[in-house]
């Protein structure tokens, strides 16, 4: 008997926003010290609306581990960041007499440190996942990762990003090759020029791009910018259709004993998601500002309105008879304003609909082997994934 | 026999099996039925609910001591009815390792406060002084043509360089009667921009920028070449080339702490001025000692640094308090004060000379950016400024405020 187990998803736009709102706001209003439960209650609301088979998974990280694997990151890269930039500026500037070598040096001494950093956040993050009681792991191997990722980065970037299928594969491949579930290890099948295809669009439209522009320099035709900007909306859709693509074709490529994936992401949907979401963005956001403007004006037209012009002023703060201070305070409240609305809607119209849609195309094939895996040990790791939190390792949960 | 209320799914925890029990309230304890075997009972008071669920029809529950056998209900009559049975349900786990945060908290705290406070700063100094002067002034351009570009307010157009030939020659011949010579690492660059700002300050390299504004605000030429003494005080000690290699060191070290959070950029720069200022404030009280030897050396008073603060106070108010702590200047009231003290030292030592420029070069550099805005003002032949009240500095500065508002 063959089972096979859909996906189901459990997350709503509301309540995401407003977990996210408050956590944010928590997290402003501590200067930051609260982003450690923040990003904790997170996970465990985007966990656990993931549910193959109707069972949800779950994130059982805690936010003091998160915050003692931080500080052990600090100790060490404080040191690190605050002499070799000091250096590196020293030299860039003796020898070179610019500071452009030194922020390059910079980002390359940085860059194993990043690898390290994402891998281990990644062990963490298995660590503490659990799907029907059963842990999921990742052997240490961070070693063979950090180099195997900076000489792929190295490939990809001298072949000017052709080879970057191949870099997803064998690093995607490296990560699964050592993730358990329980006692069973994963396996990525597949060779890497399998996710060429899923790249197809993106080569086409950054040859037509680059044809456009070229032809239209040498013929001096602006004409031919049009193919360039037809080029451009074609990259924008490659771009999706390779990330729902190579989620496709790596995932059916991987393995648990007998078990296997069948998944059929959509590139529309995913293009769509990310056009209808940041339209969504910023239209609320115009709306948001047009009415903070608004009662902007009419708090002030009020002060004005009382204040006798013929004194004279120096500034509109003397007009309105306030200190200066407000002036900065309230412009200080409107900044975090943005990034806090901008944080939650983006959860709600991007990093949300892509999770669902990728979880509900998503089943498992030969479930029935799954009374088979049996639990595997607690991985303590300490450090948690305090360098990926150090380091400004970008968006995401 | 007893009925089961609920059927829920299990999950023991050794296996990744789906079992299916059926569920009964007792009094206390909630009882799982499992399909071979002896039921299993779950005490009330230890069951834990998990926090931040999804869907909230649904509740998973774990027993307290258990770490990984889990239940998932979905029977709302039965989850409402636990909810209100089960006495601690949203209690979580005692903080683990509280002393290993704790201790580790110290230490990234003492190791951040020892990098940014001495570690970063010593080495800053020691390689400012090893900077070859060409990379310095490398870097005191480029830092240059950003403040250009930055002061270009409305225009997009850099602030402009102050080039008439007299005013130039005017001003190397203050810098001249100064006398720096042995104590400079390289030659002096004197530029005025052409701005409002009443400030002057020194740039990695040798470079000293001074503001039109402030040539207007001066009394007289011994009041800009006291300026000018301070500034040079900063080239000598080399001050901003540690200032940009310690900026380089903090700011690394403080992005890390802050991390990205919503608008922790504004943390950092507030934070960075923090440590810029009692870095700076010794900075600059050295380039003021510096500039009182320099001035008395030269037969010029010291007193012209003070009372060029003290109308600069009046008119612009004393950091006091928690400004004070941000502002990289010492209260000017001690600078005043240290400036008098200098004065009358070199009173009582008799070795005040003729103002540092005659009429015709104070005109000239006055005229440095185009012709004067406003008339310029006598001073007696004795070197001494002319006394004057604050009100006096008041209504001829306000008399010229209105003037320059453009």
């Amino acid at each position: 008997m063959v089972r096979e187990l859909t996906t189901d998803y459990a997350g709503r736009r509301g309540p995401l926003f407003r977990l996210a709102l408050k956590t944010s706001l928590f997290t402003v209003l501590t200067l930051g010290f609260y982003r450690f439960w923040m990003k904790t209650r997170l996970r465990r609301y985007y966990w656990s609306a993931i549910r193959p088979g109707g069972s949800p998974l779950e994130y059982v990280g805690t936010p003091t581990e998160k915050l003692l694997g931080f500080l052990t990151a600090v100790v060490v890269l404080a040191f690190y960041i605050g002499v070799v930039n000091l250096v590196l500026m020293f030299f860039s500037f003796s020898l070179f007499e610019g500071n452009a070598p030194a922020y390059a040096l910079s980002f390359l001494g940085l860059a194993p440190i990043y690898f390290f950093a994402q891998y281990r956040a990644r062990r963490y993050l298995l660590a503490r996942t659990r799907w029907r009681g059963i842990r999921f792991g990742l052997e240490p191997g961070v070693k063979g990762y950090v180099w195997r990722a900076f000489v792929h980065w190295l490939v990809t970037i001298l072949t000017l990003g052709i080879l970057w299928p191949r870099m997803t594969f064998a690093l995607e491949k490296y990560r699964t090759d050592r993730t358990f579930y329980g006692d069973h290890r994963f396996e990525q099948t597949g060779r890497w020029t399998g996710l060429l295809g899923a790249m197809k669009h993106v080569y086409l439209a950054v040859a037509l791009i680059a044809a456009g522009t070229l032809a239209a320099v040498l013929s001096e035709e602006p004409v031919w910018l049009v193919a360039a900007a037809m080029g451009g909306v074609w990259l924008a859709l490659g771009l999706a259709y390779w990330k729902a693509e190579s989620f496709r074709r790596l995932t059916e490529g991987k393995r648990l004993g007998a078990m296997g994936f069948r998944c059929r992401p959509r590139p529309g949907t995913i293009f769509g998601i990310y056009l209808g979401g940041s339209l969504a963005i910023s239209g609320i956001f115009a709306a948001v500002l047009l009415i903070v403007m608004v009662a902007l004006g009419l708090v002030l037209g009020a002060m004005f309105a009382s204040v006798d012009l013929d004194a004279g002023f120096d500034s509109p703060e003397d007009l309105a008879g306030l200190p200066a201070w407000l002036f900065s305070l309230v412009g200080i409240a409107v900044y975090f304003l943005i990034f806090l609305l901008w944080g939650a809607l983006r959860h709600v119209f991007i990093t949300m609909p892509i999770a669902r849609h990728f979880a509900e195309v998503t089943t498992i094939i030969g479930a029935e082997g799954l009374v088979g895996v049996k639990q595997r040990e607690r991985d303590e790791f300490a450090e948690a994934e305090g360098f990926a939190d150090a380091l400004p390792l970008g968006g995401g949960i | 026999m007893s009925a089961f209320e609920a059927f829920a799914d299990f999950f023991d925890g050794a296996s990744a099996n789906r079992r299916r029990v059926g569920l009964r309230l007792d009094v206390e304890a909630l009882v799982l039925g499992l399909p071979e075997g002896v039921p299993l009972r779950w005490p009330l008071a230890d069951l834990r609910a998990r926090p931040d669920q999804a869907d909230p029809g649904r509740m998973v529950l774990s027993l307290a001591e258990d770490p990984v056998a889990r239940l998932v209900l979905s029977d709302a009559d039965l989850i409402a009815r636990i909810r209100a049975a089960a006495p601690a349900l949203k209690r979580r786990p005692p903080v683990a390792h509280k002393g290993r945060i704790a201790g580790w908290a110290l230490g990234a705290v003492a190791s951040v406060v020892l990098i940014i406070f001495v570690l970063v700063p010593t080495m800053a100094d020691q390689l400012a002084r090893w900077l070859p002067p060409e990379g310095e002034r490398a870097l005191g351009d480029a830092t240059f043509e950003q403040i250009r570009n930055a002061l270009g307010r409305e225009s997009f157009v850099p602030v402009d360089v102050c080039e008439a030939p007299e005013g130039l020659v005017a001003l190397e011949a203050m810098a001249a009667r100064l006398n720096a010579g042995d104590d400079l690492p390289y030659p002096l660059r004197l530029t005025v921009l052409d701005d409002d700002l009443v400030n002057a300050f020194a740039l990695p390299g040798g470079r000293i920028v001074i503001f039109r504004g402030l040539l207007d605000e001066a009394l007289g030429p011994n009041e800009v070449a006291a300026v000018l003494a301070h500034e040079i005080g900063h080239v000598v000690g080399r001050d901003p080339t540690r200032d940009a290699l310690r900026l380089a060191g903090s700011v690394g070290v403080l992005g890390l702490i802050f991390g990205d959070f919503a608008g922790g950029t504004v943390v950092l720069v507030l934070a960075n001025e923090l440590i810029n200022a009692s870095y700076s404030q010794k900075a600059e009280t050295g380039a003021d000692d510096y500039a009182h030897e320099l001035l008395t050396e030269a037969g010029l008073p010291p007193a012209a640094l003070g009372t060029f603060f003290e109308r600069l106070r009046d008119e612009y108010g004393d950091a006091e308090g928690i400004e004070a702590h941000l502002s990289s200047h010492p209260q000017m009231t001690a600078r005043i004060e240290a400036a008098l003290q200098a004065q009358a030292a070199a009173d009582s030592a008799g070795r005040l000379g003729p103002p540092a420029l005659d009429d015709d070069q104070w005109q000239a550099l006055r005229s440095i950016c185009g012709p004067a805005e406003h008339q310029p003002v006598e001073f007696p032949e004795d070197a001494m400024p002319p006394s004057h009240s604050p009100d006096d500095a008041r209504d001829r500065l306000g008399t010229s405020k209105t003037e320059k508002s453009k």
